[in-house]
């Protein structure tokens, strides 16, 4: 990849709005939902790009945005340099191939009345990639790349299990050959032991083909695994974006804090005391003026309940939307969570391991 | 060590001799048909001390739910068959009680929270109805009592001006609030054990963060003994005392859970713990277990994990693993435990 192609962000939001609702009614009118506020991000080609927050922050709304498969309120998307926020239906359609998503709920995103080759077949035939014959071989060549047997095609989604659909989402999607996935909560549906096969299918073929991931999601432990930076959102807005390792250990924005705080980690005893977020998240048809994190924020004063805090740039690639980070830091030194796993375990997972591979690598292997 | 095993072996079947057990499960064993060969559940035991928490830990199909659901006495029967074992509670077996003893425990003695507090809660009541309505049942208090009665529990799991919320119905409350009162509702009678079932699993995490601990500080309070069941390792380290991993209807290792997490012994409990991503530096891949559960049909006669398991022979397929005990009050129902012991006759 040239130098110049690494400058330019493979998709870009600036300044992002969407609301939704707010029309008037015979009796009443809907309340509008402010699910995205002037949001600006860029993703650079290759790298795996997290957006996480809890239900309601807008992080699949902003998602969807970026594919423009919802049209934004105010604001624009750039793919590859060019605006794409005014793109025609027929032009957007032809660059959808480029522009992937696999959805949450593998039970609900594929058709239950088309066959397994008929819904992987769909965007290559649409886009013209192959013809004929040579369909059938592509679709048995993309259920090979997902780990799936090509004898599957001819199988109906409820015959799979989640794990298996999944699988089959992320064959569709690699169909029209994408240069960008967007997983909306990818693996979160599925069982921890599942789920661990397709972050490492997702991993592999972000390699094998080049791809660049952007991962929607609320586990912020399958983020620190799989994503190069994160933007942390927060009702509608990002409230801190950075590279992945200073962003977890040291968290500068008072929600990424409380968030990385309430992780249950899977270590007896690893945590004593936490400090707790105080209420609910509000609602976001009626945001809190100023910082909308100052209703449960520990830190919160009087600015805070009045002046809204951009998102600063603080060096390192980092950035921040709170006015008193800089303070809380000094004051606070807020630690990274406790994290370690026994020397057993570990000794044994190597164990666990090697045999695995001993036995991948013989032929008389069972699936 | 061989030695030692042995004499802990023998002292073993009583850890509750110094404390007080409130339900002993033993054997229980649960089929879905009359005829099929492989059952449901299969041979599950464990006890649950006052004021502990033993965690449940599985993923979906492992037979967990359907184990809290039998001692519920919420399972339709037929088609569920319990073909074996007891479940003792307070000098009773579970298992054995008409459909009115088992109304009589329900919510009183014994209660449930479920995962999902919107679909669990009453949309048509108002909240203090609700609550009201088991403590009616089961104390025989009048209205006004046991509104008063509903009151004090909305304080207890420190719901924000619970008086007012007593009119409120489910549909007004958020996601943490309608967990909260569920969790009033089950302890409204003072139950002797309490049966979680993935109770935060629907929530957002500082939400679920604040329920873990309200879960906690009334367990304190309330000497309540609980059942926790949960897909989550996070929580498990959070809130378990004993830890008991079923895998296929199997426990298929359970002990302290201090044991569990540091000193796994069971291939299955380790390559779960290898499959979750931690937030420390990223590692490497994640470990992985490799298939999915096979259907109960093609389930083999012996170790149920044996198709997914790197360490599994012939022996694994035919036969079903004894349960050594590995340490105080740990066992892993595994041909090759202790691991590192037995991995020298693999080769």
């Amino acid at each position: 990849m040239s130098n110049s192609a690494e400058q330019t962000p493979i998709i870009e939001g600036r300044n992002l709005v969407k609301r939704f609702g707010g029309k008037k009614g015979l009796f009443q009118s809907a309340p509008t939902v402010h699910a995205v506020n002037n949001v600006s991000l860029s993703v650079m080609p290759g790298e795996t790009f997290a957006i996480v927050g809890e239900s309601g922050c807008g992080k699949s709304t902003l998602a969807r945005l970026l594919l423009r498969l919802i049209e934004p309120t105010e604001g624009s998307v750039i793919y590859q340099g060019r605006d794409i926020t005014k793109l025609p239906a027929a032009e957007m359609r032809a660059l959808r191939r480029e522009m992937q998503i696999i959805f949450q709920d593998p039970f609900a995103s594929l058709n239950p009345r088309m066959t397994i080759g008929s819904i992987i077949a769909e965007p290559i035939r649409l886009h013209g990639l192959a013809k004929g014959k040579d369909v059938d071989k592509r679709v048995a060549e993309l259920l090979q790349v997902v780990g799936l047997r090509p004898e599957y095609a001819s199988r109906y989604p409820h015959e799979f299990s989640g794990g298996q659909r999944q699988r089959i989402g992320v064959a569709r999607a690699l169909a029209g050959e994408p240069k960008l996935i967007i997983g909306d909560e990818p693996v979160s549906a599925l069982d921890v032991s599942i789920q661990a096969q397709v972050i490492n299918l997702l991993e592999d073929l972000k390699e094998q083909f080049g791809l660049t991931l952007i991962i929607v999601a609320h586990d912020l432990a399958v983020i620190r695994h799989m994503s190069d930076r994160v933007a942390v959102m927060y009702l509608g807005e990002v409230v801190e974006l950075a590279p992945v390792d200073p962003l977890y250990e040291t968290p500068l924005h008072p929600y990424t804090q409380t968030l990385l705080d309430a992780i249950p980690v899977p270590v007896p005893g690893g945590k004593e005391k936490r400090a707790l977020a105080r209420g609910d998240i509000p609602s976001p048809t009626n945001p809190p003026p100023g910082c909308r994190f100052h209703t449960r924020c520990p830190f919160a004063v009087q600015k805070c309940r009045e002046v809204h805090p951009e998102l600063e740039d603080v060096g390192g690639g980092r950035h921040v939307a709170c006015h008193l980070w800089r303070e809380i830091q000094e004051r606070e030194h807020p630690t990274a969570p406790v994290d370690r796993s026994s020397e057993n375990l570990t000794q044994r997972l190597e164990i666990y391991r090697a045999y695995q591979a001993k036995r991948d690598k013989s032929p008389a292997t069972v699936e | 060590m061989n030695e030692s095993a042995l004499a802990r072996e023998q002292a073993a079947p009583a850890p509750g001799s110094s404390s007080e057990l409130v339900l002993q499960v033993e054997d229980f064993t649960l089929s879905f048909s009359e005829t099929a060969e492989k059952n449901l559940i299969d041979g599950v035991s464990f006890q649950v001390e006052r004021g502990k928490t033993l965690c449940l830990v599985g993923e979906s199909g492992c037979g967990k739910s359907v184990t809290s659901l039998a001692l519920m006495g919420l399972l339709a029967s037929p088609p569920a068959r319990i073909r074996r074992g007891r479940a003792m509670f307070g000098g009773r077996d579970l298992f054995a009680l008409s459909e009115r003893e088992k109304a009589d425990l329900r919510g009183n003695e014994i209660a449930m929270i479920f995962q999902e507090p919107m679909t669990s809660l009453n949309p048509a009541f108002t909240i203090g109805h609700q609550i009201a309505e088991g403590i009616m049942r089961h104390r025989h208090l009048s209205k006004a009592e046991a509104r008063a009665e509903a009151l004090k529990m909305l304080q207890m799991v420190r719901i924000p001006a619970a008086e007012s919320r007593l009119d409120a119905y489910p549909h007004q409350l958020s996601g943490g609030m309608r967990q909260r009162v569920m969790i009033a509702m089950a302890l409204a009678n003072r139950p002797k054990l309490l049966i979680a079932d993935e109770p935060t699993t629907a929530l957002d995490v500082t939400i679920q963060a604040q329920i873990l601990n309200l879960i906690r500080q009334i367990q304190e309070e309330t000497g309540t003994a609980m059942i926790l069941i949960t897909h989550d390792l996070g929580v498990v380290a959070e809130v378990a005392d004993h830890v008991a991993v079923m895998y296929a209807g199997r426990i298929v290792e359970q002990g302290p859970v201090d044991e569990i997490f540091n000193d796994p012994q069971h291939p299955y409990t380790i390559g779960l713990f290898g499959s979750i991503p931690t937030l420390g530096r990223r590692q490497g891949r994640l470990a992985t277990i490799k298939g999915s559960v096979p259907p109960l049909e093609l389930m083999p006669k012996g170790c149920r994990f044996s198709p997914r398991c790197p360490f599994s022979d012939s022996r694994c397929h035919e036969q079903v693993p004894p349960s050594p005990l590995l340490g105080p009050n740990h066992r892993a129902a595994c041909w090759y435990a202790p691991l590192e012991q037995k991995l020298g006759a693999l080769q």
